[in-house]
């Protein structure tokens, strides 16, 4: 209710955050780039750009991203299509559902791994099965391929709601009206998926420029792209202005993504808009042979990720990868014994920031579901501001802004939580807005008609009807803080560090072993995890909560 | 029920939006109304009219932006809707999709902190009485329409709310259900003497159900009375188009004496009460609905043209050209063998007694 003290209350708070951790350390970023002993100098940024080195890595980042772009998207669509229009088993269904979750949940640089397993010097491909001798894994061809892999699944989630939409119903009566396969293909289908294709490109884009850990394992020497060439600045060089300004170098394009993808989310509404699609024609827009092409395609990237993924597992279990096969448990006994620091803050940090995260989650987007006005819209794109930012600049943000006084974080867990809460509810925030737009006013209407206070309500009608919400924002902010490495590896310290970062360490002393337990860890931890969340939650709703939609 | 039926009273009551513009909507202006206590008043009016925002207010889901609202004796103007003690069913039926059947109407008495024994015998017995006795345990949304319309119907009563508000409750039933339904919430109604205010635009369902009717147009209450004073003595051609069909004709004094005025409807001169004087050649309206006219074969004193007829079983209807004016008439039970195509010429009857004058 409007007017309410209680709510007032949570806004003020609400905004005291948003302005600590969200618009202080972004400030904070800006003035350091844009200042130096004279007050305000564009020198630093025309300085960047002048230099060859870094225009150089701008460019990179730039072509690397749309490449990536365009390959993820083709498997994106290759899968949703795929999935949403033949008559695949429910067994083969369920297996595109765990390939497309296995990246989701793994460290940013299992594929990479696999990669350096696979088409390395030693690699099981290069070396074993083709003889090459010194094999070259670093460069554009592995960078692409290992993104493309890792973010496909972004766009499968993006665009498969979208195809089963335009299936049925309106690729029928584009048949009934003699429209051939490909007519309507080409007339209906491709037009109605293409904002749907935009923005998983848009998507994929943003995620390949803000990505670093894989051109940090994959890149090699001759491919510098922004995030690692700010990393390397401050990490090497000890140069934090030089990093600040590098880092906003990736602001340009991120905000141009960013504003693109939400407009064309805006106006991909007439698509979506027929949720319940009258008839589902799963099959129907595949002939025999289209079929049997898809399928093979599908099939076979999903056979490479497995392979990937069992080669991580094979070697987290021998003593040398590439030199000496035998099977061991040592890889385990390093990472339990001097890992434990790292696994032991890293789930400290996961279990804190999971439930704050979750909690913030659902409040930010019952505000922004159930308010009015300006207020409103200034929640929502604050709220998704660091969402939205590269990890790199969130960072750095952050290191300038909590090593001095008045806010001096740095070294603590809780720089690391609040960097992850305000990063990865958007999630959270999203599937609140999305199910409280189903949810009709009348319900709470009718809890206040029958005599309940709007506190009792909100407890007992509006917060059970949102749960799915509350466990989305729980499980994304959990399996960020298990996996995420772009933004936090500048907020590590002797005191708190995190699995990823040891990961890292692992892969630059070439402890290959030990590197790929810790990933198997991670992946086992995150998937027993989200079950147990899963179980959870569907103990704690009926069913027909859960058919409201869980928007992910 | 313990207690007796209470009175509605709305006093100048208004609404106003502001519409996205900016400029301000009046949504319902100037609105009087008393509800007597334990009858069952009827909100009727075309989409916009502003039936529904008024029963909001009267809910207390929306405030108006002057006057008051009171219940009882209680001016509840200002009182939040849970603090009315009121029962409202939902156009979409607001069942809590999370809650069983039970839960969903065992909502309010846990809500007054009634004890589980209390509240069990209650719910039973409100499930019992709705027919829906065997059902406690399901889930909202494993029932039909007409199942999930009558939990609505028993949460909403289980309470014993001191004033019952429906919002177009039957909307989304199909129309034999919607029968079915209007009857079952009238049976209640009456049996539980409970003052009620319904919201409909389905003028059938408003006749079949009310006390009394409010029609309402343009934020404003057009006529108020029962079925049947509405239906033969509208009090304007909105409220006699609105409720059944009507022909609405102009007249022409021919002459007026002493309460009575004699007109010149479309060539036939027809004897109407009139309260008011009216010089002669003055120019009126009157309505006749189309059930009171009569045909026959041609040759009478007033002659027409069939412009179409269709034949619809217990009755057929015609559109009838007599002179410059297009008749709707009405015949009940059509002899067999009638064949009346465009183009017949017919004898057309006025009704001696069922002219009325609009003002």
């Amino acid at each position: 209710m409007q007017g309410d003290p209680l709510r007032a209350g949570v806004v003020v708070a609400l905004w005291l955050l948003l302005g600590l951790f969200v618009l202080y350390p972004l400030a904070c970023l800006l003035i350091r780039a844009f200042s130096d002993d004279g007050g305000f100098t564009l020198g630093p940024i025309v300085g960047a750009l002048g230099n060859p080195t870094h225009l150089r890595a701008l460019r990179n980042s730039l072509v690397l991203a749309s490449l990536v772009g365009i390959l993820g998207t083709a498997a994106g669509f290759l899968f949703a299509y795929a999935a949403e229009r033949t008559d695949m088993s429910r067994n083969a269904r369920r297996l595109i559902d765990f390939i497309i979750l296995l990246p989701l949940i793994s460290p940013p640089f299992t594929t990479s791994i696999g990669f350096v397993f696979s088409f390395g010097p030693r690699g099981l491909i290069t070396h074993d099965l083709l003889g090459m001798q010194n094999a070259q894994v670093y460069g554009w061809a592995s960078t692409t391929c290992a993104e493309a892999l890792t973010y496909f699944p972004l766009a499968f989630l993006a665009l498969r709601p979208l195809i089963a939409a335009i299936g049925g119903d309106l690729e029928e009566a584009g048949f009934s009206l003699g429209g051939s396969r490909w007519q309507v293909f080409r007339t209906i289908t491709l037009p109605l998926t293409m904002p749907g294709l935009g923005n998983a490109f848009l998507l994929i884009f943003a995620a390949s420029l803000a990505d670093f850990a894989t051109p940090l394992i994959l890149a090699g020497n001759n491919l510098p792209v922004l995030p690692t060439d700010a990393y390397l600045q401050i990490t090497g060089m000890f140069d934090l202005k030089g990093g600040a300004v590098l880092s906003l170098l990736l602001l340009v394009p991120a905000g141009l993504v960013f504003f693109a993808q939400r407009y064309l989310v805006e106006r991909r509404s007439y698509v979506t808009i027929t949720g319940k699609s009258g008839g589902r024609a799963r099959g129907a827009g595949a002939t025999a042979w289209l079929r049997w092409v898809l399928w093979a395609a599908c099939a076979a990237v999903t056979l490479f990720i497995l392979y990937l993924y069992a080669l991580l597992a094979y070697a987290s279990a021998v003593v040398a990868f590439g030199a000496n096969a035998t099977l061991t448990l040592d890889n385990y006994r390093v990472i339990f014994t001097e890992g434990v620091p790292a696994i032991k803050d890293t789930l400290i940090i996961a279990l804190i920031g999971m439930p704050l995260g979750g909690l913030y989650g659902v409040i930010v987007g019952y505000l922004i579901a159930r308010s009015r006005g300006f207020g409103r819209h200034m929640i929502e794109i604050v709220s998704m501001i660091n969402y939205a930012l590269p990890g790199t600049i969130v960072g750095i943000a952050y290191l300038i802004a909590f090593n001095d006084q008045p806010f001096a974080l740095t070294g603590t867990a809780t720089i690391i939580i609040a960097c992850y809460i305000f990063r990865y509810s958007p999630t959270g925030i999203r599937t609140t807005v999305a199910l409280l737009q189903q949810v009709d006013r009348s319900i709470e209407e009718a809890s206040f008609s029958l005599g309940a206070s709007s506190l009792r309500t909100f407890r007992s009608v509006t917060l059970p009807l949102i749960l799915p919400a509350f466990f989305a924002g729980l499980g994304t902010v959990f399996i960020r803080a298990m996996t995420a490495i772009s933004a936090t590896i500048f907020l590590v310290s002797i005191n708190w560090t995190l699995i990823t970062v040891r990961i890292l360490e692992n892969m630059t002393e070439v402890a290959l072993g030990p590197a790929a337990a810790f990933s198997v860890f991670v992946i086992v931890v995150v998937l027993g995890v989200t079950s147990l969340l899963n179980v959870a939650l569907r103990r704690m709703t009926t069913l027909r909560v859960s058919s409201l939609g869980t928007a992910s | 029920m313990s207690n007796a039926p209470v009175s509605i009273a709305l006093r100048r009551v208004s609404a106003a939006f502001r519409s996205p513009e900016g400029a301000t909507v009046a949504a319902v202006r100037d609105v009087d109304l008393a509800v007597r206590p334990g009858e069952l008043l009827t909100l009727l009016g075309p989409s916009g009219c502003g039936k529904t925002t008024t029963l909001r207010m009267i809910a207390g889901f929306q405030e108006p932006s002057s006057g008051e609202i009171l219940i009882g004796e209680h001016d509840v103007t200002r009182l939040p809707a849970n603090r009315r003690d009121i029962g409202f069913v939902f156009q979409s039926y607001a069942l809590f999709p999370h809650l069983s059947v039970f839960d969903n109407v065992a909502y309010g008495l846990r809500v007054r902190r009634k004890s589980a024994h209390e509240t069990r015998t209650a719910v039973a017995a409100v499930l019992a009485l709705v027919g829906l006795g065997d059902l406690e345990r399901r889930s909202p949304s494993e029932l039909s329409g007409g199942q999930q319309q009558r939990v609505a119907l028993a949460r909403a009563i289980v309470i014993r709310p001191r004033v019952l508000l429906f919002d177009e409750p039957l909307s989304n039933l199909d129309a034999k259900l919607r029968v079915e339904m209007r009857t079952e919430i009238q049976r209640l109604q009456r049996r539980l003497g409970i003052t009620t205010v319904y919201v409909t635009h389905d003028q059938e369902e408003a006749m079949a159900i009310s006390d009394r009717i409010a029609v309402m147009n343009d934020g404003r209450i057009a006529q108020l009375g029962s079925a049947e004073e509405l239906y033969r003595r509208p009090a304007s051609s909105f409220v006699a188009g609105f409720l059944g069909r009507a022909n609405l004709l102009p007249a022409t004094v021919r002459a007026s004496s002493g309460g009575t005025v004699t007109l010149d409807v479309c060539g036939a001169a027809i004897k109407v009460a009139s309260a008011i004087s009216h010089s002669l050649g003055e120019r009126l309206s009157v309505m006749i609905r189309p059930e009171r006219i009569l045909i026959g074969p041609p040759g009478g004193p007033l002659d027409g043209e069939i412009v179409s007829r269709v034949y619809l079983g217990e009755k057929a209807e015609y559109v009838v050209q007599v002179g410059g004016a297009l008749l709707q008439v009405i015949r009940a039970d059509p002899p067999e063998g009638e064949t009346l195509a465009p183009g017949a010429r017919v004898g057309i009857t006025l009704p001696r007694d069922g002219v009325q004058l609009l003002p």
